[in-house]
């Protein structure tokens, strides 16, 4: 019996590995079959979905302190914009892009919040999606990252630790800053304090100033908004109460920038476990000011 | 009374400016002195203002605290004349407050006319839920660790319930109005005592006592037929109070939503929703993206329960006489202030039309809040033990053939969760 494989020649393999394929993000060369880029991490599909759709995808950013709220924000928005009709909608490009939702939704659903992100880049989640605004034809590809807010605190301290983050925010056409609004004002001022770091970093990463932040769209979205309703009423007036330094440098730095307030939680409670241990758990679902932000974002990004 | 108050202020304010303008133009030193006097009244009138209001409530509280707890029954029980008492009951009948003429003690001293005018409004306010043994999820799903698919059939807990009244619909902003203009927020005798301190401050966006999303001590114009929110667990229980009804307890509202049926002394089945067992978003009003408010009270009525009771799932969270979670759970609910972490979380039914999840939006699913949340989504419904109202005084529990924890009257305050009854059986 006669049997008939298929088996590559080295050679062709060899051309392969010989053609590098630069990563969408740091654009660092890596190989055809890499599945993360060998030097910041991002799953190269972004790449490979790029060059097979034709289509140049534009970063977003969502930046924020550990514990502030961006996996969960950012589980919530995707599910929230894949389940409208009449309004903005996501559509996920990949597996790989539907794993934050999945895990996000699975959690929440069961009054429990997600796991954290860890700081290793390469268990960092990624999304790429297609946003369609209401009633338009055209559609705009995004990839939004979620980033370990430990990582970025590292990166913004000790510029170059993590080079993924300087791409991203180099590359990024929008960010969304996040602050936890309860923390806001107490715990020595550390919310306003990191939300300061970040914007500095960001006025100063790129030189030329008709490139730079100064022009790119920025959202400060107070989270956990519904432990402190006066951020719901105004929150602009909230900043400028609250955090005068992030406010100050809002107006001074960027030229487009929006306060905004979101919740995702409608109660949270903390309880002890058998083994004494401290968690927070959420009471109930009821996803306020979320898409907001995001459509402000979509709706001043160039391109 | 307020207003006539700031029209003075306000007409004081204007001549003092008046008289500084001509002060100034004709260089008159007795209209300086008019128009500096006119200021100082109007000074004086802002800064005590708010210091008598709250000197008032104050002195208020202290005569209330001495007096004897039944004193405002008996005020509505002195005999009057007939027409005063037609104008009597015909007012607190306009006011839906049926319930208080319909409590045996009251109804004894009113003609029969009367007595069947309450009784008529109340059936037509009320559902009955009959007695009988329901299940409750023995913890949140918030307090466990165990995921819901791995979670068994001895987390369930099996309560009895006496026969209860329950509001057909959550109160309206209509039904609270009547509450605020009668001084209700001034009546302390209503108010739990430990909460009087904190009354200042349940107050509108004018600074007025009402809900937190008034003005003026008025709700917003149009939502009249929708239900109150932006209240607080305190100020449900004393509005029911004041309708001479209480807050139902969680198994009570449970049962009302359920409606178990019990199989000749075996098991119980009941529903998870009031139309059946499965969520159909149709007849409940909860998120879709497109809703940014609570509805009208009458809306969604196939959603309603076997008994009658509407809007039980979806539209506005329900504040129940329970609390939420046990006493040893050592609850801190997030964002509370320092005085917050001693305050027991308060149980919440039902689900609100910005719940995102079905699974948090079933008869089952309890939710809390801290007693003094005053938020969007949350509102409340009246319930009235059978025991009292006339002629069903008879319809109580013998607690000797139901072994399992008892929903009463007066366990319908506190703890029914605890479920010792259950545990010794199991």
């Amino acid at each position: 019996m006669v049997r008939y494989v298929n088996v590559e020649l080295d050679s062709v393999r060899l051309a392969q590995y010989a053609q590098q394929v630069p990563c969408y993000i740091c654009e660092g060369a890596n190989t055809f079959d890499a599945e993360l880029c060998r030097h910041c991490y991002a799953p190269m599909a972004l790449a490979h979905q790029a060059r097979s759709q034709k289509v140049r995808p534009q970063l977003m950013a969502v930046i924020g302190s550990s514990g502030v709220g961006k996996t969960v924000y950012l589980g919530m928005l995707l599910d929230m914009m894949s389940r409208q009709t009449n309004s903005w909608q996501v559509l996920a490009r990949g597996a790989f892009s539907i794993t934050l939702q999945q895990s996000t939704v699975a959690a929440l659903a069961g009054c429990r919040f997600p796991e954290k992100t860890p700081n290793d880049p390469d268990r960092w989640n990624w999304v790429h999606c297609q946003v369609r605004p209401p009633r338009k034809r055209h559609a705009r590809e995004i990839i939004v990252p979620d980033v370990a807010g430990e990582s970025i605190l590292e990166e913004i301290d000790h510029p170059h630790t993590y080079p993924g983050i300087r791409a991203l925010l180099s590359r990024c056409s929008a960010a969304m800053v996040m602050v936890d609004a309860p923390r806001l004002g107490t715990d020595g001022g550390e919310q306003d304090f990191f939300a300061m770091k970040v914007l500095t970093y960001l006025s100063e990463l790129i030189e030329d100033p008709r490139h730079g932040w100064h022009n790119r769209p920025v959202a400060v979205v107070f989270s956990k908004a519904d432990q402190c309703e006066s951020a719901f009423d105004s929150p602009a007036a909230y900043a400028a109460e609250r955090a005068t330094g992030l406010w100050r440098h809002c107006r001074e730095r960027f030229k487009q920038h929006q306060f905004f307030a979101c919740s995702v939680t409608g109660a949270c409670v903390s309880r002890l476990t058998p083994d004494g241990r401290r968690v927070k758990a959420p009471l109930r679902i009821e996803p306020r000011g979320i898409v907001e932000p995001f459509v402000w974002l979509n709706s001043r990004m160039k391109g | 009374m307020l207003s006539a108050k700031r029209n003075q202020t306000l007409v004081a304010l204007g001549l003092s400016t008046l008289m500084l303008c001509l002060a100034a133009a004709f260089a008159e030193p007795l209209l300086l002195l008019a128009a500096l006097a006119g200021y100082v009244f109007v000074g004086m009138r802002y800064g005590t203002r708010w210091r008598i209001e709250r000197g008032r409530l104050l002195s208020q509280w202290r005569r209330q605290a001495e007096k004897p707890a039944d004193e405002a029954a008996d005020a509505v029980a002195v005999p009057v004349g007939r027409e005063e008492s037609d104008d009597l009951v015909g007012e607190i009948l306009r006011r839906r407050r049926h319930a208080l003429l319909a409590r045996p003690q009251l109804a004894a001293t009113l003609g029969p006319a009367h007595v069947a005018a309450a009784l008529a409004a109340l059936h037509e306010s009320m559902a009955v839920v009959p007695q009988g043994r329901v299940l409750l999820d023995g913890n949140a799903p918030s307090l466990t660790d165990t995921p819901a698919e791995d979670r068994q059939m001895n987390d369930v807990v099996e309560v009895w319930v006496d026969a209860v009244l329950i509001d057909r619909y959550p109160v309206s902003n209509e039904d609270y109005q009547h509450f605020v203009d009668d001084g209700g927020y001034e009546q302390m005798e209503l108010w739990a005592t430990e909460i009087l301190p904190a009354l200042l401050d349940f107050v509108d966006r004018t600074g007025l006592p009402g809900p937190r999303y008034w003005r003026d001590g008025r709700h917003p114009a149009g939502l009249a037929r929708h239900p109150v929110v932006g209240i607080c667990w305190y100020e449900a229980a004393a509005y029911a109070r004041w309708v001479g009804k209480r807050l139902p307890s969680d198994a009570e509202w449970v049962k009302a939503g359920c409606w178990p049926v019990q199989f000749g002394g075996e098991g119980i089945v009941q529903r998870d929703y009031p139309w059946g067992e499965a969520m159909d978003r149709s007849r409940a009003h909860l998120w879709s993206g497109e809703s940014h408010g609570p509805v009208q009270i009458d809306q969604y009525a196939e959603g309603a329960s076997v008994g009658g009771v509407h809007q039980l799932i979806g539209n506005v969270w329900e504040w129940t006489s329970s609390n939420f979670g046990t006493a040893d759970m050592h609850l801190i609910a997030e964002g509370a202030n320092r005085a917050g972490h001693a305050a027991r979380l308060k149980s919440l039914r039902g689900g609100a039309f910005d719940t995102y999840f079905d699974s948090q939006a079933t008869c089952h699913f309890q939710s809390g809040d801290q007693s003094i949340a005053r938020k969007h989504n949350i509102g409340f419904r009246c319930a009235l033990s059978l025991c009292d109202v006339v002629g069903c005084e008879s319809m109580t529990t013998n607690r000797e053939h139901h072994p399992m924890e008892c929903e009463t009257t007066a366990a319908a305050g506190d703890e029914e969760l605890a479920a010792v009854g259950s545990r010794e059986g199991g």
